[in-house]
């Protein structure tokens, strides 16, 4: 007999922290159950996070955020969670969290989105970065018709109906910024909680500022699409 | 029927083409609706060099002053109609990869593997 809340850490060549970060989420939140996806990792992630104490699932090769996320989901559904909250496997999310976003999901909502910007002081991200956020909230606020304050947080929270839908349908590219019209067209309940992030524990980003520009463009692209798309 | 040095070149080089296209698919190495389409191109090449005026009356009825650029919209056209094709089928097997990459992570859940590294 497993837990009905599933927390799912996406994880790419993590060894330094991924142990860390499981202890931390089993010391904050007892009781949940905890699953790694390892998404193609070079290293030993998928070892240190069995080490944990945590079920690992790994990718054969590295198939990406969205599909990371995607195998999470397919995961619950297999196993009938009636909630799952998504964090990443690098520390960046504090864990602290994920009980409030429980909370939402057990309240009714469907999707809960762990916001930056509903009045927690986080870590500063880029100037350039902040902006194209702000651009793409207000974007997803006008296509969504509800407020949006941070479309590309990896911090969610879903239900059972939410887990059964994009376990099925899953974004192909920007899982965060698409899933959340693809909840607002099929009518589900979106609600936001604040968070605050944390600088990584290991590694750096890959977003060099020419790769957030071509992101914003990408992703203003890909919402458009997603608006007329028939499903 | 009176054909020049030229058509037999380009029949030459549509028949080597098929000859590469059936060789090919004897070898089991694309599919029977693949083969059909290049024989099919293989076959309006071999047309075009037997037909010489071809061109000229293709391009008159479409209304084009020079017969050439009508021979390379049509060329244009078929080269960006198989493209696209080609592009639809590398994005749907594209996801086909990923759901099975997929299945084969959930099933490594089931039957984990303690060794050093995770490849």
């Amino acid at each position: 007999m497993h837990s009905k809340h599933l927390v799912v850490l996406l994880a790419y060549n993590e060894e330094a922290c991924i142990a860390e970060t499981i202890s931390e989420v089993r010391r904050v939140v007892p009781g949940v159950d905890v699953l790694v996806v390892d998404d193609g990792s070079a290293d030993a992630t998928a070892v240190m996070a069995r080490r944990a104490g945590a079920v690992v699932v790994s990718h054969p090769f590295n198939l990406g955020v969205a599909a990371g996320e995607a195998t999470g989901l397919l995961f619950a559904e297999r196993h009938g969670y009636a909630a799952l909250v998504r964090i990443d496997g690098d520390g960046q999310h504090d864990p602290a969290f994920i009980a409030p976003l429980l909370a939402r999901v057990d309240d009714g909502a469907d999707l809960v989105i762990g916001s930056r910007f509903a009045g927690l002081q986080s870590f500063r991200s880029t100037g350039l970065r902040r902006f194209g956020n702000q651009f793409l909230a207000r974007l997803l606020t006008t296509l969504c018709k509800r407020p949006v304050t941070d479309p590309t947080s990896g911090f969610r929270g879903f239900s059972a109906r939410a887990i059964a839908f994009f376990g099925e349908t899953h974004p192909h590219d920007y899982p965060e910024p698409e899933s959340i019209l693809m909840a607002a067209r099929q009518g589900f309940r979106i609600d936001e909680v604040p968070v605050q992030m944390r600088p990584r524990r290991t590694g750096t980003s890959s977003l060099t500022p020419w790769r957030s520009a071509f992101y914003m463009i990408k992703v203003s692209f890909a919402l458009l699409l997603e608006r007329v798309r028939t499903t | 029927m009176n054909l020049s040095r030229s058509s037999f070149v380009v029949l030459a080089f549509a028949a080597v083409f098929a000859l590469a296209v059936l060789l090919t698919a004897r070898r089991m190495r694309t599919t029977e609706r693949h083969t059909f389409t290049w024989l099919a191109v293989c076959f309006v090449i071999a047309a075009l060099a037997v037909w010489r005026h071809a061109i000229d009356e293709i391009a008159a009825a479409m209304g084009i002053f020079y017969p050439p650029s009508a021979l390379f919209f049509g060329a244009l056209a078929v080269l960006l109609w198989l493209v696209y094709r080609v592009t639809l089928t590398v994005a749907e097997q594209r996801q086909q990869l990923k759901r099975l990459a997929q299945e084969v992570a959930l099933l490594s859940a089931e039957h984990p593997r303690e060794d050093a590294s995770s490849r």
